[in-house]
């Protein structure tokens, strides 16, 4: 099946939050007691059971204030981080470009947590899983769109196959460039190319966004060279130990012990 | 006339086989978390939780120990101290016997200048299990209590937990070596279980110690 891409147009977005309705909804997620976080904003961060929420910053400008609103969920990077720092293989990516979690596989070890650099891994305590976004996979792979695309009414998410939302959201920011030359898109070159790919109206920090979010340079030190460099060690000490006891043997050391043990036992001194 | 001088204390054999054991058990649980094909194994204990949850108990057990057996006033606790001053006091006459460690290792023989109570080699490989083990509990406390999120701290805690197991492992092996399968060195064995090891023994890789001190203690 061919590359699909969701495009979020926070040019459309009136920050509804109908999103975070409709993924609770259609992935029987139970509502959380929402607080007033900042501005219109409720819900602070992901949470097992909050898989997509819209975050608020206001801007002012002349007098004049502008929401600067963003509908946050996995991003679905074709090269995951979350993905390599797995300690038992539990995710893994579709051909579809969506980056999901087999939770037979999972044990709660939380090393996806930490390196995912946008936060957006959680563990369930009560089940000790990790819990995000699936893109919708079951609607996707159906031809379906996503449930949180299917009902935004201003339009501000649109769905398909990569190759024709692509040029769709390049066109699009080229529009609003000629207003705004502070438009851009944001995630189709980082981690490989995300499946979720933004047009926003500012910079990335103005949204809270990290400006070069990255493989954490630990992770890569850590599983592609600490684990097959200690491994080697490993192998090699036992490779030393038992050229040790052929050599020891051959030069007739062992035979020689009861000899060596009793002499041992001597008094010390020349 | 089996002659043995004293050089262990209870408290250091104690200290000793505390951190053995613990090292063995927080490698064997924490492999199941490092190699995905290993975690079958955690059946033996009830299966991948389970272990993660021992990996925690025998982390503060051994923390709680490691600690205890430096502190107060007791004979082994003062012989904790010492060993710790004597082994980071790294000095030429324990280079040259660690320049010939290999040789020993493989079981030649090469004269080396008299050693103290712990020889070159031996201090090397207790300050790498000193470095080491400060390293793997600082981080595995990070990684067991840091708040979760994307963190600078988590992250590095990771290849520093990770590193310290593997490489304590490949010298671990090497001492287990030394320790029951080498001819020579494995008379040392018996003074980390009763105290006590062999006179001569103990003159021949320890001259300066068994002057100075050992020789007071001979039985036998
Ligand atoms: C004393 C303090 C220690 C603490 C608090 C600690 C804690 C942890 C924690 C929280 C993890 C993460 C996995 C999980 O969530 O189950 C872990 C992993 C691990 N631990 Fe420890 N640990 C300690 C000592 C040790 C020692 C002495 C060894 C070695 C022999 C060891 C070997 C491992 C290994 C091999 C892993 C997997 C690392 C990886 O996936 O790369 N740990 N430890
Ligand atoms: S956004 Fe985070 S959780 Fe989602 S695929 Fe990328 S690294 Fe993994
Ligand atoms: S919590 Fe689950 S998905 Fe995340 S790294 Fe650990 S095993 Fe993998
Ligand atoms: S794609 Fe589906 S699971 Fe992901 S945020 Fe939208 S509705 Fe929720």
């Amino acid at each position: 099946m061919a590359r699909k891409m969701v495009f979020i147009d926070t040019s459309l977005c009136t920050g509804c939050k109908a999103c975070s309705v409709a993924c609770k909804a259609w992935n029987d997620l139970p509502a959380e007691k929402t607080q007033r976080i900042s501005s219109y904003q409720t819900q602070a961060d992901f949470t097992p059971n909050t898989w997509t929420y819209v975050r608020f910053r206001e801007e002012y400008k002349d007098n004049k204030m502008r929401f600067n609103m963003l509908k946050l969920q996995c991003f679905h990077c074709a090269d995951p981080a979350c993905m390599k720092a797995c300690s038992s293989n539990a995710i893994y990516k579709t051909e579809t470009g969506y980056t999901l979690v087999d939770k037979e596989k999972c044990i709660g070890c939380g090393y996806c947590v930490a390196n995912c650099p946008w936060g957006v891994p959680k563990i369930d305590e009560a089940t000790n899983k990790m819990s995000k976004c699936t893109g919708c996979i079951d609607r996707v792979e159906s031809g379906i769109k996503p449930a949180c695309a299917q009902t935004c009414q201003p339009g501000a998410i649109h769905f398909g196959d990569r190759d024709e939302i692509m040029p769709q959201a390049q066109a699009r920011v080229a529009e609003l460039q000629l207003t705004n030359p502070k438009a851009h898109l944001y995630g189709d070159n980082l981690m490989g190319g995300t499946t979720y790919v933004y047009l926003l109206q500012d910079r990335p920090d103005a949204y809270g966004l990290p400006l070069n979010p990255t493989t954490p340079i630990s992770l890569t030190l850590w599983k592609d060279i600490v684990h097959p460099l200690g491994g080697i060690a490993i192998g090699a000490s036992a490779a030393a130990i038992t050229v040790g006891v052929i050599v020891n043997f051959v030069r007739g050391n062992y035979a020689n012990r009861a000899k060596i043990i009793a002499e041992s036992h001597d008094e010390g001194g020349k | 006339m089996a002659k043995e001088v004293y050089r262990f204390s209870a408290g250091e054999r104690f200290v000793h086989w505390c951190h053995g054991v613990a090292f063995l058990l927080l490698l064997f649980t924490g492999l199941g978390v490092l190699v995905t094909v290993f975690q079958p194994a955690m059946n033996i204990f009830g299966g991948i939780q389970v272990t993660r949850n021992i990996h925690r108990v025998v982390a503060v057990l051994f923390t709680l120990g490691m600690i205890a057996g430096f502190i107060g006033k007791g004979v082994g606790a003062r012989q904790m101290r010492r060993w710790f001053k004597d082994v980071i006091n790294f000095r030429n006459d324990d280079l040259a016997h660690a320049k010939n460690f290999g040789i020993e290792f493989f079981g030649g023989h090469k004269p080396f200048p008299p050693q103290g109570k712990f020889n070159g080699g031996e201090k090397l490989n207790s300050m790498f299990t000193i470095l080491g083990t400060l390293c793997i509990v600082i981080s595995g406390y990070i990684m067991w209590l840091a708040p979760s999120g994307p963190s600078l701290l988590l992250q590095w805690a990771y290849p520093i937990h990770a590193a310290c197991a593997l490489f304590m492992t490949a010298l671990l092996i090497a001492h287990l070596y030394l320790g029951i399968l080498h001819p020579d060195s494995n008379q040392a064995l018996k003074g980390i279980f009763t105290g006590w090891v062999p006179a001569k023994f103990a003159y021949e890789h320890y001259e300066k110690w068994y002057n100075e001190e050992a020789k007071e203690t001979i039985k036998g």
